[in-house]
């Protein structure tokens, strides 16, 4: 059997729609909206240079994050080239330009503050798990590691994470359980 | 809180996932049915977890970004990947492109690029890009370089020596071929067309314009990527400078970098 050209139309449809959520993960665990954007176009050539061996009707969001998580990997290692900006100049593109937060939003950032603070492993695990919702096996495959040490990260981040919200999570009035 | 509740805890999270074997599970939930600490305590983690989510959902991603990987894994069309048939049609996918694309655009094409940029940075931006387009792009001009006393004439005496300047801070695989004053849409410009990159074939525009009241980059570097287009502008207290080009955006932004400390100096000078 020939094997088949892929095409980026049918690339595009199938991979595209995955690109928020690829996107906020990475910006995430990086920190950095910048590098973020890196990662995921690097993550979309990857994508697209195996996609002759995608198989349609399985996972392509699973298959997509499993490929940004490598990336990462390879990115934190320093594997690829990105784009280096003087720390002297300010770099902005033109849609960086956004308003300044709403009032409404600066308990999200809050939120965000505290996820950024948590060990990058408890922190991954956490966003894909309560963020993005794979299941335990998934995220097993995905950070490749004994679904056990995806339990542990997941219980030890969530932990974390509740322990620095709580104050926060008082001023909006959500109790510490008690009645 | 018993040593029950203590151990039930232990599975909420992993309950509220719905990742607990069914009879445990069905335990938990006896459990919470008549423990209120728990049930409450439960409802605090599903309230917490999906703030979580709403924040970091909330999160924008750039709306160019989505363009940005269609253009880079289009890119890659051209390579060879599984023969020679997947480059002939590659290459053919690209030519079709480039003609679609040429007739879209071909009633005004400046414009139809122009329309693609939209906010208030970008507006800045588009005052350098219309000139690159207009006069580097579509307009025709000698591909056949200039001497440096013609270009010096044309750019008149305020800006005779902006062309040693620009060629000292430039890669060697770049030259200057064309530079003078011109105008598009209303405005005046001081214009240096720059040839060369990798295979000769990039063009790249240096362009001076002042500032007219109410524009401002805000100080920074700015770059925006428009079309095939990569756009980089900063400005000085009295003028506007961008570099252009079909170069990736890293090539722009480096070369604008190089140039930037060195033309802002120059148009200090200028004012004074």
């Amino acid at each position: 059997m020939f094997s088949k050209l892929p095409q980026t139309g049918e690339f595009e449809k199938v991979a595209l729609p995955h690109l928020n959520e690829l996107y906020r993960t990475a910006a995430r665990l990086l920190g950095d909206g910048t590098k973020a954007e890196d990662v995921v176009q690097e993550t979309y050539l990857q994508a697209w240079k195996s996609f002759a061996r995608f198989e349609p009707g399985t996972n392509c969001r699973a298959w997509l994050f499993k490929i940004l998580i490598n990336t990462i990997h390879h990115y934190r290692r320093g594997w690829f080239n990105l784009r280096r900006v003087k720390e002297s100049e300010e770099i902005l593109e033109q849609t960086a330009a956004c308003a300044a937060p709403a009032p409404e939003r600066i308990a999200q950032e809050e939120i965000l503050r505290a996820l950024g603070r948590l060990p990058p492993d408890y922190r991954a695990a956490v966003l894909l798990a309560d963020v993005e919702e794979f299941s335990y096996k998934e995220i097993a495959a995905l950070l490749d590691v004994p679904i056990g040490t995806v339990m542990s990260r997941l219980s030890r981040g969530r932990k974390l994470l509740r322990e620095q919200l709580s104050g926060l999570a008082r001023s909006y009035g959500i109790g510490e359980g008690g009645a | 809180m018993n040593n029950a509740c203590e151990n039930m805890r232990e599975h909420l999270d992993a309950y509220l996932s719905r990742e607990l074997p069914e009879e445990t599970s069905r335990e938990v939930q006896r459990h919470l049915e008549s423990c209120a600490l728990c049930a409450a305590e439960l409802e605090t983690r599903a309230r917490v977890r999906a703030q979580l989510r709403a924040a970091v959902r909330a999160t924008p991603v750039p709306i160019h970004l989505e363009s940005k990987v269609k253009r880079s894994v289009r890119g890659r069309l051209a390579r060879p990947r599984t023969g020679l048939w997947a480059v002939a049609a590659a290459a053919l996918v690209i030519i079709c492109v480039a003609l679609v694309h040429q007739l879209r655009v071909a009633s005004n094409p400046e414009e139809a690029i122009l329309r693609k940029t939209s906010g208030r940075l970008a507006a800045v931006l588009n005052v350098g890009l219309r000139d690159h387009l207009h006069c580097a792009v579509f307009r025709k001009y000698s591909k056949q370089p200039e001497a440096a006393r013609e270009m010096a004439a044309e750019l008149g005496p305020s800006f005779a020596d902006l062309v040693p300047l620009v060629q000292a801070k430039l890669p060697g695989n770049f030259r200057i071929i064309q530079g003078h004053r011109c105008d598009a849409g209303g405005r005046q410009y001081t214009h240096l067309i720059i040839a060369g990159g990798a295979g000769g074939g990039k063009i790249v525009s240096v362009i001076l314009t002042r500032r007219q009241p109410g524009e401002s980059l805000m100080g920074g570097i700015h770059q925006a990527g428009v079309d095939r287009f990569q756009v980089v502008g900063f400005e000085s207290h009295d003028y506007l400078a961008y570099v252009i080009s079909d170069l990736d955006a890293q090539q722009n932004l480096q070369l604008a970098a190089d140039l930037a400390p060195a033309l802002r100096e120059y148009l200090a000078a200028q004012a004074g």
